[in-house]
């Protein structure tokens, strides 16, 4: 099978793509599965909107992200599970995008970090928090290290520094250093507690 | 599976970025058991996918080039966890694992399963991989494995013949194989009641958090006073199986547990696996693992090191 990737260029406003995507491909519902050459056309909600892409057998969360989705945001590390820098939330729970069939997500809601902060442009309370404690150098692991961190207090809301690193476990970072991280997160935490958000 | 669940060798190499890597396959999602075995029985190269996270890995590595993909991830009766008669907990294979963890009813009453759930790959993985995936990939160093045959858990394997069941440890035929017949499916893992007042330990020995194991021993112990009215131990990463102990739980069953019988049975324990060199360790430090975590778990269990100096 013949990969298709092309013709499908990122969408030209990254920030409206991401909280408003209309969909390139309509028409009918599918097609089979019994083809290996069938486009699938999948209904998911990304960042909040209700999007249809078509997807076919092979592809991996990521490439649809990536591809049809224009959401660059989400990065390929690894391609194996291994570093989480694609690391998305799909129905709130962290979720490698690389090992993540992309027939699977019909149904599901999507968040990359394109979808975190406000319309406004704002950054929500943990990527403000990243930003203030000099948890970035060169941001390839931001967007998976920030919402692996995002889910974490979901579920931990006050997580101890051992809870925020097994929570951060399957997310690597090669020149910022963790422990700057693992300030932020416990920072964003603090705030939550206090009752302040950012 | 990523290599971190289940022991894909970390020199695969990986699909290309941007590009898909893999020659087609068509990609099944069946609602029912039914229609499972019936594509099975229509693409004899199909490949089952429960969580994935290993499947994938290794289809874009061309390890695998299945012609179809069956996805386990929509059948209802493959998930979840249902108490039994008798005390006993029937586990979906395709329940993700963060699911079990999940459960009261799997951390307070296993809890050795629920220490080595903790600590399989990461957040990511867990909360999509599958505890029937983890047993079916039959790596050595399955984190669910050893705990599970400690509890002597037995597999349901379901066709469209019929149904029927085995101890884990007879499901394990060597690396990557298993007793499951292609027109099989891996249905649900079934554990007896837990042994009450068990006390258990569950190490994993690694590099770092991520790692597979490099070796991993799992204790289970009823003591009677000092007696030893039950052992149940196995080891992971140290053999072409997971391994049950059977050698050292017989030495152990009877016995008053003193810091001696505890050197002996560390000693038992390295003299009944067969590790392997490979590029993770050596043969001889994963024996010496064994040895030292056997001894010092029943240590910790029996409390020997509040009576005298621990080893």
């Amino acid at each position: 099978m013949k990969p298709r990737k092309t013709g499908r260029g990122p969408a030209t406003e990254p920030r409206a793509s991401a909280r408003g995507h209309t969909p390139r491909a309509s028409g009918k519902r599918p097609t089979t599965t019994t083809s290996t050459t069938t486009t699938t056309l999948v209904e998911l909600v990304v960042n909040g909107a209700k999007v249809e892409v078509p997807v076919e057998a092979t592809d991996r969360l990521l490439d649809v992200l990536r591809g049809p989705l224009g959401l660059t945001g989400t990065k390929e590390g690894c391609g194996a599970g291994e570093c989480g820098a694609c690391t998305v939330l799909v129905d709130g729970r962290a979720v490698n995008a690389c090992l993540y069939p992309a027939r699977e997500i019909e149904g599901r809601a999507v968040t990359t970090i394109e979808g975190l902060g406000e319309p406004s442009g704002a950054l929500s309370d943990v990527q403000q928090a990243f930003v203030e404690r000099g948890a970035i150098q060169c941001g390839f692991c931001s967007p998976g290290m920030i919402l692996a961190a995002t889910a974490l207090l979901a579920e931990h809301p006050e997580p101890t520094d051992e809870q925020i690193r097994d929570g951060l476990v399957g997310n690597l970072c090669r020149c910022t250093g963790y422990v700057q991280i693992v300030e932020a997160v416990r920072t964003a935490a603090a705030r939550r507690a206090g009752g302040g958000t950012r | 599976m990523t290599r971190a669940a289940a022991g894909v060798p970390r020199c695969a190499p990986r699909g290309k970025r941007g590009a898909v890597a893999t020659s087609g396959f068509a990609y099944h999602r069946p609602t029912t058991l039914r229609e499972a075995w019936r594509l099975l029985a229509e693409h004899p190269g199909a490949a089952l996918l429960a969580g994935g996270t290993d499947l994938l890995v290794r289809i874009r590595a061309r390890e695998l080039q299945p012609s179809a993909v069956v996805s386990l991830r929509s059948i209802p009766e493959l998930a979840g966890a249902a108490a039994e008669r008798g005390g006993g907990l029937r586990l979906g294979a395709a329940t993700p694992v963060a699911d079990l963890l999940r459960r009261a009813t799997v951390v307070r009453r296993y809890p050795l399963l629920a220490q080595a759930l903790r600590v399989m790959a990461s957040p990511q993985i867990r909360n999509v991989a599958t505890l029937g995936g983890n047993l079916c990939n039959a790596s050595p160093c399955a984190d669910t494995a050893p705990p599970l045959l400690a509890y002597e858990a037995r597999v349901e394997l379901r066709s469209a013949r019929g149904r029927r069941e085995l101890p884990l440890e007879e499901f394990f035929r060597g690396p990557g194989t298993t007793a499951r017949r292609a027109s099989e499916i891996l249905t649900a893992v079934r554990l007896p009641a837990p042994p009450p007042g068990a006390r258990v330990l569950f190490h994993k020995q690694r590099r770092v958090h991520l790692d597979l194991a490099l070796a991993s021993v799992a204790v289970l112990l009823r003591l009677q006073g000092t007696t030893c009215r039950r052992a149940r131990l196995a080891a992971g990463s140290v053999g072409p199986t997971p391994l049950r102990l059977r050698a050292v739980e017989r030495f152990l069953e009877g016995r008053i547990l003193t810091e001696e019988v505890a050197v002996e049975a560390g000693r038992l324990a390295a003299t009944a696996v067969s590790p392997i060199t490979d590029l993770r360790s050596t043969a001889d430090w994963r024996r010496r693992i064994v040895e030292v975590r056997v001894r010092r778990a029943l240590v910790e269990l029996a409390g020997l090191e509040r009576a005298g100096g621990a080893p």
